[in-house]
C-alpha cells in the first residue's frame, strides 16, 4: 500500500512549515523519508536545487536535515552535553573529552539562546527542556532544516510558547523548520504556511493568515467536522458519585503523591483534571479506582464511604476505568478480543453460565459490542494486541461503558488516536455525560478537558489549584494554575457543591 | 453454521501451529540420536536396530507376541510406559499449571519428593479398608506437595522472593528432611528389624493402586488417574471461570487486578494445585511402584516435568501427550541395553528435544522482528 503517493512540496530557508494530516495520513513517512529513515519508491529529493539520495539518516544529517523525535531518544542518567554529542563525541587520544563537548554544546545554546546547563542531568530537567536538548542536538549535528514530530504533546501552554519562540528565533537565522501537529490552533500560530495531507497525498497548501482551524480540520478528515464543542450539558447534575475529601497517598516511590485532594463528581457531569505530567492524576485515577490505597483523607463512591477499597469492590459499586497505560492495565495482549471483553465480567452472564465460561452468550456479545463501537476488524477471536491502538482503545471503551457505570474514570483515553477515532471516544464519552454517569477525565491533553469537561480543576504537586466552571474556561489561566501559580480565588474544594 | 465451522477450523490451525514447533523439535532430536549412536558404534545399522527395540520396548513388543502369542511381551512394555508417563504427566502439569500463573515451579521435585513420603507413610502406618486407603494415601501426598509448593508462593507475594530461587532451594531442603534424614532415620523400616532393607516400611497391601491387568503388568491405576488429571486441568483452564481468571493472572497481572480479579488468591489457588499435582506424582510412584519410599527418589521426575511442560507447549492436552511420549521412549530405553546402548538415550532425547524447543521459540521471535522490520514499508503508516 501506497502510504506516501505523489507528493510535491517545497521549503525554504527562514520559513516554518506545518504539515498537518490524521493518523495514517503519511505525514510521519513522508518526513521519515526527508529524514532518511525510508527510500522513496519513486521521487526525487532537491536540497539548493541538488539532487540527493539518503541511504540512511546518516545521510540526511550530513545534508543538514535533522529529526526532532515525539519520543525523546534522551539518555536520563547522562548530562546535556553528553546526550547532545551522543554518537558524535569529540575525542581526544581516543577518549571522551569531556571539556570539549561542554564547550561546544555551550556554544551551540548560547549562540540559539537556550536556557540549558549543558552538565545538567536529563532526568533532572522539565519536559520542556528535554524537548530544547533534543533540539540543541540536531543542531549540534549541523542541521538546517528540522522536522519537528508532535513537538507539543507534552507540553504545557507556556512551555509550548516557549519552544515556538525558539521556533521564531531559529527561522530568523536561517533554519527551516518543518512542523507536524494536529493542534490546528498552535499550528496557526508559529507556522506561516501549511500543507494538508490525507491518505498520503498533498490535498490543500495554505497560508496561516488566510485559513481557519474548521477550514483546516475539514480539509484533513474530507468532510465537515461535526460540532465538537459546546455539547449541550445537562440542565442540573444529580447526587454525587465521587466526592474526595484531603485525600492523600503515596505514589509508586514511596514518596507522597497526593497531598489533600478534595473533589466532586455529581451524576451526569464530566469534571476534567488538568495538569502537567506527574502531578498526582496517575495516583489519583488509581486512588478512586481502589488501585492504590490512601493514607488519610475520605472517598465516597455514589455517596457510601469507602474505607478499603480494592478493584473488584469498587467496580461492583458501578465505576467503570479506561487507564491510561492501555497495555499494562487495559488488556491483556495476547488474549483474544472476547476474553477481554469479558475480562471484569468473567464469572457474570452473559460471559458465564455458573461457573463456566458461556462461549457463546460471550461470542454474541462480544459481536455486537465490536459492531455497535466499529472495531476493526470486527474478529472476536483475534489476540487483542494484533489490533491498532485506536481499535485496542474501542474494545475497552466497549467493555467499560457496557456495565453501564454510575462513575466513570478515564484517564488519557485519546492519547496516540487519530482524528476519528478520538471523535469518537469523545462522542461516546458526552453520551455517557448525557445518560447520567459522572465522568472524571484526567488529560494531558488541555484542549481534551477544555472542550469536554463541564468544570475543571488543576492539578499541581498533589494538590488541587484550582477549580473552574465551564463558563469561566481560560487557557492561560488553567496553564497558570497547572503551574502551581494560585489562581485568584483559592480552590472551593468541596464546600458550596 | 458456517461462521461455527469457520471457527473450528480456525481452532484446528491454531492447535497445529502451536504443536507444530514440538513436533519438529522432538523429531530434529530423534534423527540427531539416531546419527549419534550410528557415530559412536560405527555401525548405523546398530542404530536402527536400537531404535527398533526401543520401539518394541515402549509399545510392545509385537514381533514376539505374533511369533509366540504372548499376551505378557505386549503388557510388560504397556506396564514400563505407562507409570512413567503417569509420573511425567504429574510432574508437568504441575509446572505448566505454575506457568499458566505466571510462576516457574523448579520445585516440583522437592515438592514430589513429600508427597511421596507422605504416601509412603500413610500407607504403612495408617490402617484403612481397601477401597479408602488408596485415595487417602493420593489426597495426603497431594496435600504435603501442596503445602510445600504454598511456601515459595507466600514469600513471593509477601516480600518479592524470586520463586526459581526459593523452589531450588527448598528442593534441597526437601532432599535433606526426607532422604537424608528420615528415610535413614526415624523412618527406616530396619527399626523394625530387617537391616538388609533399605528405605521405609512397605506399604500395606491396602494401601497399593490395584493393578489393571494382574499379574501381567505393572500397568495401575495410576495411569488412567493421570489422564483424568490432563482432562480436569483442561477443562479448568479453557472452560471455567476461575480458569480464565488464573490465565488473566498469568498473562497480565496488572490488567487482571485492574478488573477487580483476586491476584494473590488466583497465585496461591494455581500454586497450590501445581504443588497438589507434583505430590500426587510422589504418591502414585510410592502406592504404584515402589511400594515404599526406598533410599532415593532415583529419577529427576520433578525436573522432567520441565522440560515437559516446554515440550507440550504448556497446554494441558500437549503436556499429556508429551508425557506419554517421553514414557514410551524411556521404557523402550532400557530395552536398548541389550545392543550396548547406554539406557539414558532417551533422556538425551528429552533434552534436545527440549533444547530445539526452546530454540524454536529464539527463532520465532526472531522471524518475527524481521517481519516487523520490513513492515514500514508495506503496511499503512501511522503518522
Amino acid at each position: 500500500m501506497l502510504a506516501v503517493d505523489d507528493v510535491t512540496a517545497e521549503f525554504g530557508p527562514g520559513e516554518i512549515v506545518a504539515l498537518v494530516g490524521e493518523n495514517g495520513a503519511g505525514k510521519s513517512t513522508l518526513m521519515n523519508i526527508l529524514s532518511g529513515l525510508y527510500q522513496p519508491s519513486s521521487g526525487e529529493i532537491l536540497i539548493d536545487g541538488e539532487k540527493v539520495r539518503f541511504r540512511d539518516p546518516g545521510d540526511a544529517i550530513a545534508r543538514g536535515i535533522g529529526m526532532v523525535h515525539q519520543h525523546f531518544m534522551l539518555v536520563p542518567t547522562l548530562t546535556v552535553a553528553e546526550n547532545v554529542v551522543l554518537g558524535r563525541e569529540p575525542r581526544r587520544l581516543g577518549f571522551f573529552d569531556v571539556r570539549a563537548a561542554l564547550a561546544s554544546v555551550e556554544a551551540t545554546t548560547r549562540r540559539f539562546g537556550f536556557a540549558l546547563h549543558p552538565d545538567a542531568r536529563i532526568e533532572d530537567l522539565t519536559v520542556g527542556s528535554q524537548q530544547k536538548v533534543e533540539i540543541v542536538k540536531v543542531l549540534y549535528r549541523g542541521a538546517r532544516v528540522l522536522i519537528l514530530d508532535e513537538p507539543t504533546a507534552v507540553l504545557t501552554p507556556q512551555e509550548s510558547e516557549d519552544l515556538f519562540a525558539v521556533m521564531r528565533q531559529l527561522a530568523a537565522a536561517g533554519h527551516t523548520l518543518i512542523l507536524i501537529s494536529h493542534k490546528l490552533r498552535e499550528v496557526l500560530s508559529v507556522a506561516a504556511r501549511i500543507y494538508v495531507m490525507r491518505r498520503g497525498r498533498l490535498v490543500a497548501q495554505v497560508k496561516a493568515a488566510e485559513t481557519s482551524s474548521e477550514q483546516l480540520a475539514t480539509l484533513m478528515v474530507g468532510q465537515s467536522q461535526p460540532a465538537g464543542a459546546g455539547s449541550p450539558r445537562r440542565a442540573s447534575p444529580g447526587d454525587a458519585v465521587l466526592e474526595a475529601d484531603g485525600l492523600e497517598a503515596l505514589g509508586s516511590s514511596g514518596l507522597p503523591a497526593l497531598r489533600g485532594v478534595s473533589l466532586r463528581v455529581r451524576a451526569g457531569e464530566m469534571v476534567g483534571v488538568a495538569g502537567v505530567d506527574g502531578n498526582g492524576q496517575h495516583e489519583l485515577a488509581e486512588v478512586v479506582t481502589g488501585l492504590r490505597p490512601f493514607q488519610t483523607g475520605s472517598l465516597k463512591l455514589m455517596g457510601k464511604p469507602v474505607e478499603v477499597a480494592s478493584p473488584g469492590t469498587v467496580r461492583r459499586m458501578g465505576v467503570a476505568y479506561v487507564p491510561e497505560d492501555r497495555f499494562q492495565r487495559a488488556i491483556i495482549a495476547p488474549m483474544q478480543v472476547e476474553e477481554n471483553i469479558a475480562l471484569g465480567r468473567q464469572r457474570q452472564p452473559p460471559f458465564a453460565r455458573g461457573a463456566w465460561i458461556d462461549f457463546g452468550g460471550r461470542r454474541s456479545r462480544a459481536v455486537s459490542l465490536l459492531e455497535s463501537f466499529d472495531v476493526r476488524p470486527p474478529d472476536p477471536e483475534a489476540p487483542i494486541g494484533e489490533l491498532s491502538g485506536g481499535n485496542q482503545q474501542k474494545v475497552v471503551l466497549a467493555r467499560e461503558l457496557d456495565v453501564a457505570p454510575k462513575l466513570l474514570v478515564v484517564v488519557q483515553p485519546t492519547r496516540g488516536l487519530d482524528v476519528s477515532a478520538v471523535n469518537a471516544v469523545h462522542q461516546r464519552l458526552r453520551q455517557e455525560r448525557e445518560r447520567g454517569a459522572g465522568v472524571l477525565l484526567i488529560s494531558l491533553d488541555l484542549e481534551e478537558v477544555l472542550t469536554l469537561s463541564d468544570r475543571l480543576y488543576a492539578i499541581y504537586e498533589g494538590r488541587i489549584t484550582g477549580e473552574l466552571a465551564r463558563d469561566e474556561f481560560d487557557e492561560n489561566r488553567v496553564g497558570q494554575m497547572m503551574m502551581g501559580t494560585r489562581s485568584d480565588r483559592a480552590p472551593r474544594g468541596a464546600a458550596d457543591v | 453454521m458456517s461462521d461455527r465451522r469457520a471457527s473450528s477450523a480456525r481452532a484446528i490451525t491454531w492447535a497445529a501451529r502451536r504443536a507444530l514447533p514440538s513436533l519438529l523439535s522432538v523429531a530434529l532430536a530423534l534423527t540427531v540420536c539416531f546419527v549419534a549412536i550410528g557415530i559412536s558404534r560405527a555401525d548405523f545399522s546398530v542404530a536402527a536396530e536400537a531404535f527398533q527395540q526401543m520401539t518394541w520396548g515402549g509399545l510392545g513388543d509385537f514381533p514376539g507376541f505374533f511369533r509366540d502369542r504372548s499376551w505378557a511381551l505386549l503388557t510388560r512394555p504397556w506396564g514400563e510406559s505407562t507409570t512413567k508417563a503417569a509420573l511425567l504427566v504429574f510432574t508437568g502439569l504441575s509446572v505448566s499449571v505454575a506457568f499458566c500463573v505466571g510462576l516457574f515451579n523448579i520445585g516440583a521435585q522437592g515438592q514430589m519428593t513429600l508427597g511421596a513420603i507422605t504416601a509412603a507413610v500413610l500407607g504403612a502406618y495408617l490402617p484403612l479398608p481397601r477401597g479408602i486407603h488408596p485415595f487417602a494415601c493420593v489426597i495426603g501426598a497431594a496435600v504435603a506437595g501442596s503445602a510445600y509448593a504454598l511456601l515459595p508462593t507466600f514469600l513471593k507475594l509477601w516480600r518479592g522472593v524470586h520463586e526459581v530461587i526459593s523452589t531450588i532451594m527448598l528442593n534441597w531442603i526437601a532432599v535433606s528432611l526426607v532422604e537424608n534424614w528420615l528415610v535413614v532415620g526415624p523412618l527406616r523400616a530396619s527399626a523394625s528389624g530387617d537391616l538388609s532393607r533399605s528405605g521405609t516400611q512397605e506399604i500395606l497391601s491396602s494401601a497399593e493402586l490395584p493393578r489393571l491387568l494382574g499379574g501381567l503388568s505393572r500397568l495401575n491405576a495410576g495411569f488412567p488417574l493421570a489422564v483424568a488429571a490432563v482432562l480436569v486441568v483442561w477443562l479448568w483452564l479453557s472452560r471455567s471461570g476461575n480458569g480464565f481468571e488464573v490465565r488473566a493472572v498469568g498473562l497480565g497481572s496488572e490488567a487482571a487486578r485492574t478488573a477487580g480479579i483476586a491476584v494473590h488468591r488466583r497465585t496461591y489457588q494455581a500454586m497450590a494445585i501445581a504443588g497438589a499435582l507434583a505430590g500426587v506424582a510422589g504418591g502414585v510412584w510410592v502406592l504404584g511402584t515402589e511400594h515404599k519410599f526406598p533410599a532415593t527418589l532415583g529419577s529427576p521426575y520433578g525436573f522432567d516435568g520441565i522440560a515437559i511442560a516446554l515440550i507440550g507447549q504448556n497446554h494441558p492436552l500437549g503436556v499429556g501427550a508429551a508425557a506419554l511420549f517421553f514414557g514410551i521412549l524411556r521404557a523402550g530405553g532400557t530395552r536398548m541395553q541389550l545392543l550396548g546402548v547406554h539406557k539414558s538415550f532417551p533422556e538425551l532425547i528429552q533434552g534436545l528435544a527440549l533444547l530445539f524447543v526452546a530454540g524454536k521459540m529464539i527463532w520465532e521471535r526472531l522471524l518475527i522482528r524481521s517481519q516487523r522490520r520490513a513492515m514500514p514499508s508495506a503496511e499503512a503508516p501511522r503518522a
